[in-house]
Formats: C-alpha cells, sequence, structure tokens
C-alpha cells in the first residue's frame, strides 16, 4: 500500500458540493415535546416533500421492469401525542421480495438509512409503511391485518400509520396538482394514496386524515444511491456498530452521487475517509489537514478499513 | 476521557437538550461511566427503530 497524492484540491471541491444532511430546525419554544402518553392517532403529517417522493416514485416504479410488482415505503419521523409527522421515506430496495400480490422490503438498507437520517435527530422513529397494490383494493388486506397488528406493538403508542397506494384513476388534463376527495385519500394523476391507522388489538384499520405541510423527505438524497446501499449496507452496519463515532454524508459531483464515510482517527483532526459510490470503492486519510489518497481499492468496505487502519497502526 | 471539542452536530444537540431543560424541565442523559452527555429523554434508541424496521412483515 502506498500513498498517492495529496488531495486537498479534491476536498475543497467536493466539500463544496456535499448535500449535508438536513439539520434540524432549532427547537422553538414549546413546539416540541415528548408526550408522556399516545393518545389514538387523529392525523398523519407528510411533508410535502415525502409527499412528492410518493408519487414520484410510484410512477416510476409502474413505468418499470417490475413496475407490476408491489412496492412500498418505510415511514420515519416524529410521533407526537395525537399525530404522527412523516420526515423521511425509504424505499423497498431493489432486493425487495416482491410479486403482483406481496411485498417484503430489504431491511439491512433501510437501517443503515435510518442511521444516515437519524444522526441530525435522535427524535426520528418509525411510523408506519406504506406499499402498492397492482389493481383497485384501495384498503390494506387481511394478511396486512394478521402481520401489522403484532409489528404495531414495536412502534411508539403501539399505533401505527398505513398507506396503501393504487393506480385505479383516471389521469385528467386538470391534474395540475393532487387532491384529497375524502380526509384520508390523496390523489394525483391516477395515483391514489389512502392513509389508515392500526393500534395493537384493533380488529380493523380505521381512515385516518392526511394533511401536508412544508418540508423535506430527510431521505431523499439516498434514494439515487439506494442500490449501492444495499449492496454494501450489511458490511457498513457492521463497521458501524464496532467503531464508534462512524459518520455519514451524501456527496454529489461530476462523477454522481455517492456515500462518504468519515472515521475519526486517534490524533484530533485527523480521519479516515471512504468514498462509495456504485461502481468503486475510494479510500482516504486525512492528517495534519492533508488529504491523501490511498492505493486500496477493496470493495468490502469493513475489511478495506481495517487493513488500512492496520497499515496506519505498523507505520505509527 | 476524551476532551476533544463538539463537532456541530453535537453541540446542536447538547444545545437543544439545555434549552429543553431550562424551559420544559425535559431530562438531560449522562453517561453513568464517564458522566458524558448522552442526549436527552425525548430520544428514540437506535435498538428501538431497527428493531421495528427489521420486524416489518410482508405485505399483500
Amino acid at each position: 500500500m502506498r500513498w498517492l497524492q495529496t488531495a486537498r484540491g479534491w476536498l475543497d471541491d467536493l466539500q463544496r458540493s456535499w448535500h449535508r444532511p438536513h439539520s434540524s430546525p432549532p427547537v422553538a419554544r414549546g413546539a416540541v415535546s415528548t408526550p408522556l402518553s399516545y393518545g389514538p392517532l387523529e392525523r398523519v403529517l407528510l411533508t410535502d416533500g415525502v409527499g412528492r417522493t410518493l408519487f414520484e416514485e410510484f410512477d416510476t416504479h409502474r413505468q418499470e421492469a417490475r413496475g407490476e410488482e408491489e412496492t412500498g415505503w418505510l415511514l420515519l419521523g416524529l410521533r407526537e401525542a395525537r399525530e404522527a409527522v412523516v420526515v423521511a421515506t425509504l424505499p423497498a430496495g431493489t432486493l425487495r421480495d416482491a410479486s403482483v400480490a406481496h411485498v417484503r422490503f430489504n431491511s439491512n438498507a433501510q437501517v443503515l438509512a435510518s442511521r444516515i437520517v437519524r444522526q441530525t435527530d435522535r427524535r426520528l422513529t418509525t411510523l408506519g409503511v406504506v406499499h402498492t397494490h397492482p389493481g383497485s383494493l384501495r384498503h390494506p388486506s387481511d394478511g396486512d391485518l394478521r402481520g401489522d397488528g403484532q409489528w404495531v406493538a414495536n412502534l411508539r403508542g403501539r399505533e401505527g400509520v398505513f398507506g396503501i397506494g393504487t393506480a385505479d384513476g383516471v389521469p385528467t388534463s386538470s391534474d395540475l396538482f393532487a387532491y384529497q376527495p375524502r380526509p384520508h385519500v390523496q390523489c394525483l394523476k391516477g395515483l391514489r394514496f389512502s392513509w389508515y391507522a392500526l393500534h395493537q388489538g384493533d380488529s380493523g384499520y380505521r381512515p385516518l386524515p392526511v394533511e401536508l405541510t412544508i418540508g423535506p423527505d430527510l431521505a431523499r438524497s439516498l434514494h439515487g444511491i439506494w442500490s449501492t446501499l444495499e449492496f454494501h449496507a450489511e458490511r457498513i452496519e457492521r463497521l458501524y456498530r464496532q467503531q464508534s463515532g462512524l459518520r455519514f454524508e451524501v456527496v454529489a459531483d461530476e462523477w454522481g452521487p455517492g456515500l462518504l464515510l468519515t472515521l475519526p482517527l486517534a490524533d484530533l483532526g485527523d480521519s479516515l475517509r471512504v468514498l462509495i459510490r456504485p461502481k468503486e470503492v475510494r479510500y482516504y486519510v486525512l492528517r495534519s489537514g492533508e488529504l491523501l489518497e490511498v492505493h486500496h481499492h477493496d470493495e468490502w468496505v469493513d475489511r478495506g478499513v481495517y487493513l488500512l487502519l492496520a497499515e496506519l497502526a505498523a507505520r505509527a | 476521557m476524551d476532551f476533544r471539542p463538539l463537532n456541530d452536530t453535537e453541540r446542536r444537540q447538547l444545545i437543544n437538550a439545555l434549552r429543553g431543560n431550562a424551559e420544559s424541565d425535559r431530562a438531560i442523559l449522562m453517561d453513568r461511566r464517564d458522566t458524558s452527555f448522552l442526549g436527552t429523554a425525548d430520544e428514540v434508541p437506535d435498538e428501538e427503530v431497527i428493531s421495528a424496521i427489521k420486524s416489518v412483515p410482508c405485505h399483500y
């Protein structure tokens, strides 16, 4: 292994183009509080970013080769006393197990994505699931009820938010914006999302009014590299659990998007960096303010990091 | 003991925690081993989130 070159310019260019994770807005006086007890959900509040993701990606999904299959998203956000605020969507993934009659998410990438999204706001929690039906069933199925009825025990308030996407509407030329024919239904260009809540012990889902507010989909920048996340998720997750202080950032430059891992080294300000793109993994060391690229392209991220740490230890 | 300066995220979290404690009596959590800042009571543990993600059932 040898040091190739300093890459100060590369670092500067990249830092200018980094898509830093959205930071939490300052906590307004009295605006945020954690209730000691959760009441039944009275509404689900989506950010406009989340609403756009759902309609856009459902539309894109239907045009793909696997467009006849079911798909879905996991929802992250804030659980307030009587409402759920959805601020991030984690896709089912290309490695999902799906058909026209079922979908099982690839949870490895979703776990990693949840760690990345929650770096800046650890109040975010799992709120529920959206999945699609190829036909016109706008309500969760009996099979959904059996699984969700047990799963909601894992959620705050023992209650979850569930969305069903269908494409049984008729697009019209006047579809300039989404509309709500009923409080729990959103429609746009022939697509429809119907929202429900389910509490542990309930015999069925109940319609849940949906409303929009302005805000981001905190996970949207990850969607562009989702298949890369899926490929590396297990090894990055292992590394994260072993190395405290590991941080993530989504980056983008003329070579496309990527995920940057930063692992602090012993000396203040020094770090080991791994840039993961769809077709390559690059390793860097930041020492005394100087960025060094390492000729070392181990595809397995955890192994690459430990080999590099061993090399640094040998040189110390 | 680690005396390094806080990074931006940690500093923001600490400020929010102090504000929540002063204004809303929200508890600030402390690591029993070294008294370092561990967050606030309204944070959701990683394990809770990840357990929920891993147990999402098949949907039909």
